[in-house]
């Protein structure tokens, strides 16, 4: 059998579980009370009991059996509040305040009983009240019997007795409205986020759940399952992104590769033309499809982590170095006035290879774009922020404020430089390995125009220093 | 030169070995981790060139057998997983050098020699000599006709591996991971630059020029 939803959820088990734990506190609790007070209740009404049957010992000692008797007497029409019965030696009454002994044989030593008592109320009607007495056997062989009327000790226990089961059944009552409430603000709460993991399921990613600003866990829960679901849609969009600008990348050079061969063996089957050249020219195009390929790899692979694999603790400067090193001949042999700024005692966590590549494609940007005669400078500094940033800043034309967003895409590239080399990522490459280090590429305007020059980019690879 | 090729995908290695064999090596073709043990058991080979993911018995698995038998012939990984932590694991396991899928044959070719004579040299040199040209590892010292040349450190180390490697064609990819340490693709020829520097030189103002260009492949240092 199924349990309804509600009972199943998980804070109406809890409250069950807290109710059940409760109930079996208050009945140690009821079970300590009632014994205390019933228990000393009784107690003191036997002790009562015993020195009434020795002061009318003590009678009897002193005046006989008749002084007894007068005493018996007259203390039945006080309202000392006890009950009286003398008998002779065979237990048959003489004198007191209750017609039958409620002892039935005489004992031989002393002994208590407890028994009903029929009362009769002043209004006519009759109760039976709980009684209990004691009965001796005096030295001339007649039997007293003392007792009392213990209801109303009782009655009294028993009021309180009640009285906190009562309490108890509200709390239980009141504890189980409590969880069905409670139930159902978390499981409505909870259904909100399922609705989305469903959503999310059946590919529906731009689904959100509502951060109610509470600041509690299921907050907390919302917002990671938002997060989770940002980087997701981000990322599959990455991949559809990519997989359309593979097809359209590589689709131009396949479809000029295929030309090119297909009109060289026209030629060499007419027995003209140069089929070693074409070969040759066919193998540059296929290594430029495979770069292409590689690249748009690189980037997917580095995308599709959570963090940069094989991460090493390292300088920044020297790597900055080594790459400066690599790249100084070629701006010099450009004509360009290659200068390098790095700061010392810097430590960086992340992957060395990663990090130099893209650094590398910053300086080959900026040696690439920047016209003879410019500058070309490579800065490694600690931002206030804490921040380690890789900073490349060019003469060149640089890129238009409204562009800057857009070069990062992977295979856009600026009508002006279609002529250059390159497949469009290597600045994409830079954001991706920016993006698994946690950290970020910026775009900004170089030193400005001057001399004809300019205005220039400064391109930045910001990575947080962990 | 005897080389031994372990690759599953029967169309590449057939290409290979064409390729090898008009370079003038003589090759043996297998098809699998576990045939390619069976004949590197069987014959001597001078260099194996061993596919990484292959069926039966891969090739990490294929070499580390290979090794813990005590066969010290070096291998060539040719893969197409080419992140650090891959190359490591290739090279942990006895390989001697790893080739990323998809490459140039020159490159192959360039690599597969560059092993066969790094066996040769087993010492430990302290001088260097091609030809002319004479290096002192010690005192880092390079003379040509007796002639002192000063060389940046790092050109001292390009020209270190150009004649360790004299009479070989070695690829710019090669110089790059070897003498830089990098495992990128630099989009502009900067070896290129860097080596036209050390060629000015090591060959300027002698007749003869050493440091060679093998159109389609990389450079040569010749005696």
């Amino acid at each position: 059998m199924r349990l309804p939803r509600l009972v199943r959820t998980t804070p109406f088990r809890l409250t069950l579980l807290f109710l059940a734990l409760f109930a079996a506190a208050a009945s140690a609790f009821l079970g300590y009370i009632y014994i205390a007070t019933a228990g000393e209740a009784s107690r003191a009404a036997d002790a009562a009991i015993l020195r009434e049957a020795h002061s009318l010992e003590a009678v009897y000692r002193q005046g006989g059996f008749n002084g007894l008797n007068d005493a018996v007497i007259e203390r039945s029409s006080s309202t000392r509040g006890f009950l009286y019965l003398v008998m002779d030696e065979q237990g048959a009454p003489i004198s007191g305040d209750i017609a039958k002994p409620p002892i039935a044989h005489p004992p031989d030593t002393n002994t208590w009983a407890s028994f009903g008592l029929t009362q009769t109320e002043p209004d006519g009607s009759s109760a039976r009240h709980p009684a209990r007495g004691f009965e001796e056997r005096l030295p001339g062989g007649e039997l007293l019997f003392v007792g009392a009327d213990v209801g109303e000790a009782q009655g009294y226990v028993l009021k309180i007795v009640n009285a906190l089961w009562g309490a108890a059944a509200l709390v239980i009552v009141l504890g189980l409205a409590g969880g069905v409430f409670v139930a159902r603000d978390v499981s409505r709460n909870m259904n909100a986020l399922t609705d989305v993991i469903n959503a999310a399921r059946l590919g529906d990613l731009g689904a959100r759940a509502r951060v109610r600003g509470a600041g509690d866990e299921l907050d907390e829960l919302a917002a990671g399952l938002n997060d989770m679901l940002e980087r997701l849609e981000k990322s599959i969009g990455g991949l559809r992104h990519a997989g359309d600008a593979i097809a359209h990348d590589l689709r131009s050079p396949l479809t000029r590769l295929r030309a090119r061969m297909e009109a060289a063996l026209i030629e060499a089957e007419a027995g003209r033309g140069d089929p070693v050249a074409a070969l040759h020219q066919a193998l540059d195009d296929a290594d430029g499809v495979l770069k292409t390929f590689g690249a748009v790899l690189a980037i997917a692979r580095l995308e599709a982590a959570a963090a940069a694999p094989d991460q090493t603790r390292f300088d920044p400067c020297e790597l900055a170095a080594g790459v400066a090193e690599l790249y100084e001949p070629v701006s010099e042999e450009k004509g360009l006035d290659f200068d390098a700024e790095l700061a010392a005692g810097l430590s960086l966590r992340g992957n060395h290879g990663f990090i130099a590549q893209a650094l590398a494609n910053l300086l080959d940007n900026a040696v690439k774009y920047t016209p003879a005669g410019g500058a070309v400078m490579l800065r490694v500094r600690r931002r206030a922020s804490g921040d380690i940033e890789f900073s490349v800043t060019d003469t060149g034309p640089g890129v238009a404020e409204a562009d800057r967003e857009r070069v990062v895409e992977r295979f856009v590239r600026l009508e002006n430089s279609r002529n250059a080399p390159g497949a469009g990522l290597g600045l994409s490459l830079v954001a991706a390995v920016a993006r698994a280090h946690g950290g970020r590429l910026e775009l900004d305007e170089g030193p400005g125009c001057f001399d004809g020059k300019g205005p220039g980019l400064r391109t930045a690879l910001v990575l947080p220093a962990a | 030169m005897r080389l031994l090729i372990v690759e599953d995908d029967v169309e590449a290695s057939d290409a290979m070995a064409r390729g090898l064999a008009e370079a003038g090596h003589d090759c043996i073709v297998a098809p699998d981790g576990e045939k390619g043990l069976l004949a590197a058991h069987d014959g001597r080979f001078d260099v194996m060139i061993v596919d990484r993911m292959m069926p039966r018995i891969d090739g990490v698995a294929m070499v580390e057998l290979l090794r813990k038998d005590g066969d010290q012939t070096p291998v060539l990984f040719l893969s197409a997983l080419g992140e650090i932590s891959h190359r490591v694991e290739g090279l942990k396991a006895g390989g001697d050098d790893y080739l990323v899928k998809p490459y140039a044959f020159a490159e192959l070719i360039a690599r597969v020699e560059a092993l066969a004579r790094r066996r040769e040299t087993g010492s430990v040199q302290t001088l260097l000599r091609v030809g002319e040209l004479e290096m002192d590892l010690i005192g880092r010292e390079v003379r040509r006709k007796g002639q002192e040349i000063d060389l940046q450190p790092r050109e001292f180390q390009l020209l270190e591996f150009l004649m360790r490697h004299a009479g070989q064609s070695v690829t710019r990819t090669m110089l790059l991971e070897r003498v830089w340490e990098y495992h990128f693709d630099p989009q502009t020829n900067v070896i290129d630059v860097h080596i036209s520097r050390l060629r000015s030189k090591i060959d300027k103002g002698f007749d003869r020029p050493m440091l060679q260009t093998v159109r389609g492949a990389g450079y040569r240092l010749e005696a």
